[in-house]
């Protein structure tokens, strides 16, 4: 393509607080509609916000994450507007001095070489609730019910500089700032469930060009990966439109993900039609240098360190290291499993592979998934106490994820237990060695295929019951005689 | 016990030394206020069995040994403060019926101490103004004269005799006009002193929480147990770790009160004889007085009114009708907004609200409130400076008499009332509205203002200065 592409992104990010931004209501999902409410919340007049000291912390520990310079003074602001999901009639929010400003994280570019991208601010603001409009029936449509459970839950909004090149940038600017929050331990990033949203803004130019293009503002994507189709979409859609000599609207898109293809919003207020103001309920916000500085220090490890140590201090493969760190909660998963089964490459491969597979199956996170480091423990276990064999290890492990059952019930249950027996195996080596003269003539004629030939007639005999080890030995001896 | 010649503490006393009972007091106090509420409409609510029951608790705590330091005293507070047991209209009447979730923590720290609320007083519009003129159940009657406004219905409350001490907020001048044209004093204190939870401010900026009482020595006896760090209010943090007064000994010549000439020259001849006279008296009970430079009072009106208007504009952006108001179908969103509005808020909260949004919207808010900003910042700067050159500054408090009840007046003319109150409001210090005199039946009052936590020697003056004995008081003709 001629154009070089200009994206810019608005990424909103809950906190992992206990409390709400403004009051004690729990941030926590609940079903049950307004359960998590209470007068501050709600927008009742007398009822007055405090700022959860917890809240700043994590947005503070985002900030330092994300190399921002951190305000030692900024202040609460109100942006607003009417809408019946905002209690107050306007959102608490920062909008003249962000609590982070000038900070960058880094990806690789789509050269493959590490390239910044610049972060130009990070604030602080509370959520609004959500609109349940009503289906079905004869007044479909006509009404909509408000749950004010997510409203006053803090989130930060990091928003970057124009840096970003294509489609697959932002994809890659995406999964690196969730991978910070995730190891800051400020925010779990799901994007399905909201706890990440994203707004983008692409626009084009010609190489060289120092203004911007018109840009236009992409919303309601609900996948990194509709980020990056959503923006292939308008880029190829804007591109079509300046080949053709016309010029791009500033618009509001909105991505339809069943259809694959943008919709034009209503016009959206520009920032200054909010009529931002300082809120004068709440305090400003005073840090020391010291805060700041206790903040960086405390930085948990993040994503490479950690991959670093995980070769170091596990002996693992570097592949490995970076599969297993690729999301902290996947990272937290399989250290938990060493603290309870400290054979490193053995719990990798487990990890990486079979429960790995599960959990894309179902769409899980590992924190999510009901087979637990301890699950995990117990099955290796298992097989190294011979109860049973690696196959049917994996077995087990399709079971679990798909009755909930913990691992040894599954083996009782289905009796998988391992056939150690060696009486029990003698007769069957007996029989797969008499129906199989041929397999046993190649064998000695020096084939040693044939061998593993015959051990799997005996796992087939035993649905894969049978101590493959015993079973070798077994066919070796009787053969050899 | 007559209430208006009593003290808290003599009346708390009599409770306690079993004199009369909480139950006595209370229930003659509720009977009188059902009969003078008639002729004066000084009350939105009165409580009835609930405040009975609270005395008779306070009467059994009392026969358990305990003290309750406000036994029995009757309060009235004002209907922009939330108080779970009555009604809190807010001064809307769709919210006539509000049941509120939340208390104020003044209520809750009054009632601790043993104090009943008798009653919600009248407000203006959305507790927007200084008269009650523009209240939705009609204005309060000026005790001593009918054909007035009483400027606030707690100062009322306390100049008939009903209630000891009422409980108000003061933005732009309300309880300190009030006080003024009652006869009584009242109190608004430091930024942060007392507690704003539970408060429907118009405007947080300069909203605070204050007490009207018949004398300073009774505001003196509550004031500590009123004051303080709560949590739920942030600007309460300055008292975190406990209030640094600032006492300074009354009459002795070491206390300068500064006199800003040019302020008294915004009044008419009569009036302004009062306040000389005032000063002379100062002087002649051993205070020295000093003439001081006080700039910006109508900048600093003019400001105010704009940050106010501002913020209202947002404080009552709320009142959507979702959540309050009844409810209604509509075939939009913007009609049901529109119609919730117009019934929840009236004539004068929705030209506030109105002129608030301009004031803010794109282009103006650099015009506009950028520049109330700075003028706030000249004119907390201009009070500072004059605490250099004196201990305490006197001022007048309205700028005319009472308005009439019948008589239509702008609405620019009733905001510029507030041209000696809105200044020291932006100053954030504390005012002691005290009476200075009296013109034919009208009681005037007049502002002691000091600075950051210097109530307790604004009350100390206060309890010495002006006519101590207004006569046989409102409602003798
Ligand atoms: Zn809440």
């Amino acid at each position: 393509m001629k154009y070089e592409v200009v994206i810019g992104l608005e990424v909103h990010v809950e906190l992992l607080t206990e409390c709400k931004l403004f009051c004690s209501c729990p941030n926590r999902f609940a079903s049950e509609p307004n359960v998590n409410t209470c007068p501050v919340c709600l927008g009742f007049p007398g009822a007055m916000p405090q700022m959860s000291r917890e809240a700043l912390q994590q947005a503070l520990t985002a900030s330092v994450a994300l190399n921002c310079e951190v305000a030692l003074y900024s202040y609460f602001d109100r942006k607003n507007y009417f809408y019946p999901d905002m209690p107050k009639g306007y959102q608490i929010s920062q909008y003249y001095i962000p609590l982070g400003s000038k900070g960058f994280l880094e990806i690789e570019d789509n050269h493959g070489s590490l390239k910044k991208v610049g972060i130009g601010r990070v604030h602080m603001e509370e959520d609004a609730g959500k609109l349940v409009h009503e289906a079905g029936g004869g007044t479909a449509g006509r009404s909509s019910m408000v749950d004010y459970n997510r409203a006053g839950v803090p989130l930060i909004e990091i928003v970057t500089e124009p840096d970003l090149r294509s489609s697959e940038e932002a994809r890659r600017y995406l999964e690196k700032l969730k991978s910070i929050m995730q190891y800051a331990g400020v925010s779990d990033c799901k994007m399905e469930e909201g706890s990440l949203r994203c707004d983008a803004n692409v626009s084009l130019r010609m190489p060289g060009d120092q203004a911007f293009g018109v840009k236009t503002e992409l919303k309601n994507m609900n996948s990194f990966r509709a980020v990056e189709k959503s923006l292939d979409h308008e880029i190829k859609r804007q591109a079509e439109i300046l080949d053709s000599g016309e010029k791009v609207a500033t618009q509001t898109l909105r991505w339809n993900e069943d259809k694959q293809e943008t919709i034009v919003m209503r016009g959206k207020l520009e920032a200054d039609g909010y009529r931002c103001f300082a809120d004068s309920e709440l305090a400003p916000i005073e840090l020391t240098a010291e805060e700041v500085e206790q903040a960086l220090q405390k930085l948990p490890e993040m994503a490479e360190e950690r991959a670093q140590r995980f070769v170091e201090e596990y002996g693992l493969p570097e592949y490995d290291a970076g599969v297993l760190t690729a999301s902290r909660c996947m990272a937290d998963y399989f250290e938990s499993c060493l603290n309870l089964y400290n054979k490193p490459k053995e719990v990798s491969n487990w990890v990486m592979g079979a429960f790995s597979a599960h959990l894309k199956n179902a769409g899980l996170e590992a924190d999510q998934a009901f087979f637990s480091p301890e699950d995990m423990a117990e099955l290796l276990k298992m097989i190294d106490e011979q109860v049973i064999s690696g196959k049917i290890a994996k077995k087990v492990l399709d079971k679990v994820f798909e009755s909930g059952k913990k691992p040894r019930q599954v083996v009782e249950e289905e009796g998988l237990l391992q056939i150690s027996d060696q009486s029990e195996l003698e007769a069957i080596v007996d029989q797969v060695i008499a129906e199989n003269p041929d397999t046993v003539e190649s064998y000695r004629g020096g084939k040693s295929k044939a061998l593993g030939h015959m051990v799997g007639q005996v796992m087939k005999a035993t649905r894969g019951k049978a101590n493959p080890q015993l079973v070798n030995e077994l066919l070796v001896k009787k053969i050899d005689g | 016990m007559e209430l208006r010649k009593t003290t808290v503490y003599q009346a708390v006393e009599a409770v306690l030394e079993g004199e009369v009972t909480a139950h006595q007091v209370i229930g003659k106090t509720i009977k009188n206020c059902s009969v003078l509420n008639e002729g004066l409409n000084i009350f939105t609510s009165i409580a009835g069995i609930d405040a009975l029951e609270q005395a008779e608790a306070i009467d059994r705590k009392i026969q358990n040994g305990e003290k309750p330091p406000l036994a029995g005293i009757p309060v009235a507070v004002k209907d922009d403060l939330c108080y779970g047991v009555l009604p809190t209209s807010l001064g809307s009447a769709a919210f006539n019926e509000f049941m509120s979730p939340v208390t104020a923590t003044v209520v809750e720290r009054l009632m601790d101490a043993g104090a009943v609320v008798i009653g919600k007083t009248n407000l203006d519009d959305m507790g927007q103004g200084s008269t009650t003129l523009s209240s939705p159940t009609g204005p309060t009657v000026n005790p001593w004269q009918a054909e007035r406004a009483a400027g606030s219905a707690g100062a009322a409350a306390v100049a008939t005799g009903i209630c000891m001490l009422a409980v108000e907020s003061d933005s732009g001048g309300a309880l300190r006009q009030g006080a003024s044209h009652c006869g009584v004093v009242g109190l608004r204190p430091t930024t942060g002193r007392i507690s704003r939870y539970g408060l429907n401010a118009h405007c947080s900026s300069f909203a605070r929480v204050g007490v009207t009482a018949f004398s300073s020595e009774n505001i003196s006896g509550i004031l500590d147990l009123v004051s303080g760090f709560d949590e739920r209010d942030a600007a309460t943090a300055v008292c975190r770790g406990g209030i640094s007064e600032i006492i300074k000994n009354p009459g002795s010549e070491d206390m300068t009160i500064g006199y800003p000439v040019t302020a008294f020259d915004h009044l008419e001849p009569d009036l302004r004889e009062i306040f000389e006279q005032v000063r002379d008296q100062l002087g002649s009970r051993g205070y020295r007085t000093k003439e001081i430079d006080l700039g910006l009072l109508r900048e600093g009106l003019q400001a105010y009114y704009v940050l106010a208007l501002a913020e209202a504009s947002s404080n009552h952006a709320r009142f959507d009708g979702i959540r309050f108001g009844k409810g209604r179908e509509t075939d939009s969103l913007e009609e049901m907004y529109r119609q919730s509005r117009s019934e929840i808020l009236g004539k004068e909260a929705r030209r506030r609200s109105i002129f608030g949004t301009f004031l803010l919207s794109k282009g103006n808010y650099d015009r506009y409130y950028r520049q109330a900003l700075k003028i706030w910042k000249l004119v907390r700067q201009h009070f500072e400076a004059a605490f250099n050159e004196c201990d305490l500054l006197m001022l007048p408090v309205a700028k005319n008499l009472p308005r009439p009840l019948k008589e239509e007046s702008s609405y620019l003319d009733q905001w510029s009332d507030d041209l000696f109150c809105a200044p020291v409001s932006l100053s954030g210090m504390p005012s002691l509205c005290v009476p200075a005199g009296q013109i034919d039946q009208f009681p005037i009052g007049m502002q002691l203002v000091g600075p950051p936590f210097s109530e307790k020697t604004l009350l100390a003056v206060g309890s010495t200065s002006g006519p101590r004995d207004m006569g046989e008081g409102p409602l003798s003709q």
